[in-house]
């Protein structure tokens, strides 16, 4: 048949709009081996999900795109996001797909949906993030592996016989998987036990830090502020590493975790570290006109998001660094500095780890050898950072992290546009494993 | 000069059993007043060597290569060194292979060799002399492809405590500062049967911890240049195609053992060490850097 002469089609540019956060849902972190021991990444999403939908009315809905990750997943799991979409009380006609950035995956599913918003891909979008140290996956050996898949592609009984006489007892024994950065075979706490050293920050700082982290969560919590942030789940109804009771004392008295091999005194312990957490979370994001048409208040506008990494393989900068120069660029490009922020969140991995970024920032030196400033990048404000704790407090289930800054931080600059009647702003700031940092503006709706 | 072609890159297993023996044969060849006190006049040569990719994959996962078809310079030192090797058996070789250590290994490489290429060995034995514990020789392996040079191998071996004639010139060492570590390697105790297993280096000091006592060690160790060319790994894109990779061995690694490493940026390149934790003591140090 002919092709019937037609105009070639014009596909109009895209135009951009505003990408907003219109609520979120998550369950209660529950500490590693606690509440959730038993239950899946997809079991903790579902309920997350759930729970989303349960809020804002979703059920049967058909979502534009549903994104979210979990950094602990097993190879099973390819399609957790889809999987648990299926198994939620969304419409089976929700599209959906899996993200992966080590900690930063849960603000990274923000970001990659909102921008698809603001493009008019999307007209609505919800973001999530789930990850268990309980059910972790657990792999056979790579000798064992590589072995399993030559047998299966051995033809005759005598390639087999030898195949398998590669095995060894040893071969047999499973791998479970490790926090250690792959390419420097330390853990993240030895690595910013690193940083710490290099930044002179000391055990008080560090634990007056985790202190004001438990202190807000646990005032947030009794306020009420998380009642429709949370969803129960297993019997936990409030974050199981939250400790409204600790002090200053309690914290000095434990010891010393990671670096204990270093020249300088050690400064980092269990109670100014983050535990290894189980939980999820969602962020619900749409258009303005899918708002309006689902009855629902905009909470906050994702305003830009910047990525950094840095070469901590060949000791030039600290692995959780690259958040510190990340935001120097996000700011720049849209024409703010640190004091335009009313809000500045900045995941706790290790309380130091805010600490050495914030005097990166403050230090004239590096902020003219590194950052390429005429001197220090700012100071933040310490009455605006992390308003309600953190992830000391919360705990950090690695991947539902950013779901969790994001949705509280949207609330908060709702509930403060609503009662001053000016434009308020919060900056988001994750670091990640492989010297990752991403990083977000989000403004009062 | 005598050019010896060899049909193909010989066995480094072979290889120690006739060292073994001819490290006997100059025992008594010594005792006699009979030994060898000059290096041979000899260069040893294999054409048309290949890799094999199987192989190559094995040593790049083993060492923290990327799977490149690029030989990493390590490599082609396992597949050229057999060369060098060979000349250290041969009956009027002066120094016995039985107790040589591994105290230096230099790399220039010119130009990466590509899996697909086919690479021509040419190996001898220089610079035999005296040393404050015994006596170095230095084992020389150049590599070409289509006749131009690629790559080339200096190996540097101490036989303590054998005298030959000279003086040791006084040059002293540098103390050893641990710097600020930026890594560390967890090595198996499989780790030198691991090495053995892709370079073909079957020495008995790497392999178990019996056949490592009966050679003086009290365990297995690894093998140096399996930490050297980690190291290179380490160091990783920023080498470029034509760089030296130069290192020096220190105190062996005992497996299984840890190894604090710092691979960091120095001057035109990149300068890498390798030391036990506890004692402060180094094992390995050395650097990459650009050739111009």
């Amino acid at each position: 048949m002919a092709p019937s002469p037609r105009k070639p089609p014009t596909p109009t540019a895209p135009t951009t709009r505003r990408a907003l956060v219109l609520g979120g849902n998550r369950i209660p972190f529950a500490r590693a081996g606690g509440a959730y021991a038993h239950a899946s990444n997809q079991d903790m999403l579902t309920a997350a999900l759930d729970g989303l939908v349960a809020r804002y009315g979703l059920q049967g809905e058909r979502i534009g795109e549903v994104a979210a990750g979990a950094v602990l997943k097993h190879s099973r799991d390819f399609n957790l996001t889809r999987e648990s979409v299926l198994g939620s009380a969304l419409s089976p006609t929700t599209p959906a797909y899996d993200v992966q950035q080590a900690c930063a995956t849960g603000l990274e599913s923000v970001v990659g949906l909102a921008n698809k918003i603001r493009l008019g891909q999307l007209e609505s979008g919800i973001a999530g993030g789930v990850d268990t140290t309980s059910d972790a996956p657990i792999a056979v050996s790579d000798r064992l592996r590589r072995t399993l898949l030559d047998l299966s592609r051995a033809k005759t009984v005598g390639q087999r016989v030898a195949v398998a006489a590669r095995l060894r007892p040893k071969d047999l024994a499973p791998a479970a998987p490790r926090t250690d950065e792959p390419r420097t075979g330390l853990s993240m706490g030895e690595h910013q036990a690193l940083t710490t050293a290099q930044w002179g920050i000391t055990r008080e700082a560090q634990d007056e830090l985790a202190l004001a982290s438990h202190q807000r969560l646990a005032a947030a919590w009794d306020a009420g502020f998380f009642d429709d942030l949370v969803t129960p789940f297993r019997g936990q109804t409030r974050d199981g590493n939250l400790r409204a009771d600790t002090s200053l004392e309690k914290l000095a008295k434990l010891r010393p975790a990671f670096g204990l091999g270093l020249d300088t005194p050690a400064t980092m312990t269990a109670g100014n570290s983050t535990p290894l957490t189980d939980g999820a979370s969602t962020v619900l994001l749409g258009s303005d006109e899918w708002a309006a048409a689902h009855d629902l208040t905009p909470l906050a506008v994702v305003v830009d998001a910047e990525a950094a990494a840095v070469d901590f393989v060949h000791g030039v900068d600290g692995l959780l660094m690259a958040p510190v120069f990340a935001v120097p660029r996000l700011l720049a490009r849209n024409g703010l500095t640190l004091d335009d922020l009313d809000y500045v969140e900045i995941h706790e991995a290790f309380a130091s780890t805010v600490l050495t970024t914030l005097a990166a920032w403050e230090s004239d030196q590096f902020g003219k050898e590194r950052l390429g400033l005429d001197g220090a990048f700012g100071t933040v404000d310490r009455a605006r950072l992390n308003v309600h704790g953190s992830s000391l407090a919360a705990g950090h289930p690695f991947a539902a992290t950013g779901g969790r800054i994001v949705a509280t931080v949207s609330k908060e600059l709702h509930r403060r546009k609503q009662a001053e009647g000016r434009p308020v702003r919060a900056l988001v700031s994750v670091c990640a494993a492989g010297g990752l940092g991403l990083t977000a503006i989000l403004e009062a709706a | 000069m005598t050019t010896v072609v060899l049909p193909s890159v010989p066995a480094l297993g072979g290889l120690y059993a006739r060292g073994a023996a001819a490290t006997g044969r100059l025992a008594v060849a010594r005792r006699v007043g009979r030994a060898p006190r000059t290096l041979p006049d000899v260069v040893h040569e294999v054409r048309g060597v290949r890799a094999d990719a199987d192989h190559l994959t094995a040593y790049q996962h083993l060492v923290g290569e990327s799977a490149s078809d690029r030989l990493p310079a390590g490599f082609v030192h396992v597949l050229a060194f057999p060369v060098a090797f060979a000349v250290m058996v041969r009956p009027d070789f002066p120094l016995p292979l039985l107790g040589l250590v591994h105290v230096a290994n230099r790399v220039e490489q010119h130009a990466p060799v590509r899996l697909d290429e086919a690479f021509d060995v040419r190996a001898w034995a220089q610079d035999l002399r005296p040393h404050r514990s015994g006596t170095t020789v230095d084992l020389v392996a150049e590599v070409r492809v289509g006749g131009a040079l690629v790559w080339r191998g200096v190996s540097t071996y101490l036989a303590k405590g054998v005298r030959l004639a000279g003086r040791p010139d006084d040059a002293v060492r540098d103390e050893f500062v641990a710097p600020v570590p930026t890594g560390r390697w967890k090595l198996a105790a499989d780790a030198g049967r691991r090495y053995a297993a892709v370079s073909g280096d079957h020495n008995p000091i790497h392999l178990s911890r019996l056949s490592a006592k009966a050679l003086g060690f009290p365990r297995t160790i690894a093998h140096g240049m399996f930490t050297a060319a980690r190291a290179l790994a380490d160091v990783g894109a920023v080498r470029g195609d034509a760089f030296t990779w130069t290192v020096e061995f220190h105190k062996p690694v005992l497996l299984p053992g840890t190894v604090t490493v710092r691979v960091a940026p120095d001057g035109p390149g990149t300068a890498f060490a390798g030391w036990d934790a506890r004692s402060g003591r180094p094992h390995l140090t050395g650097r990459v850097d650009p050739l111009r």
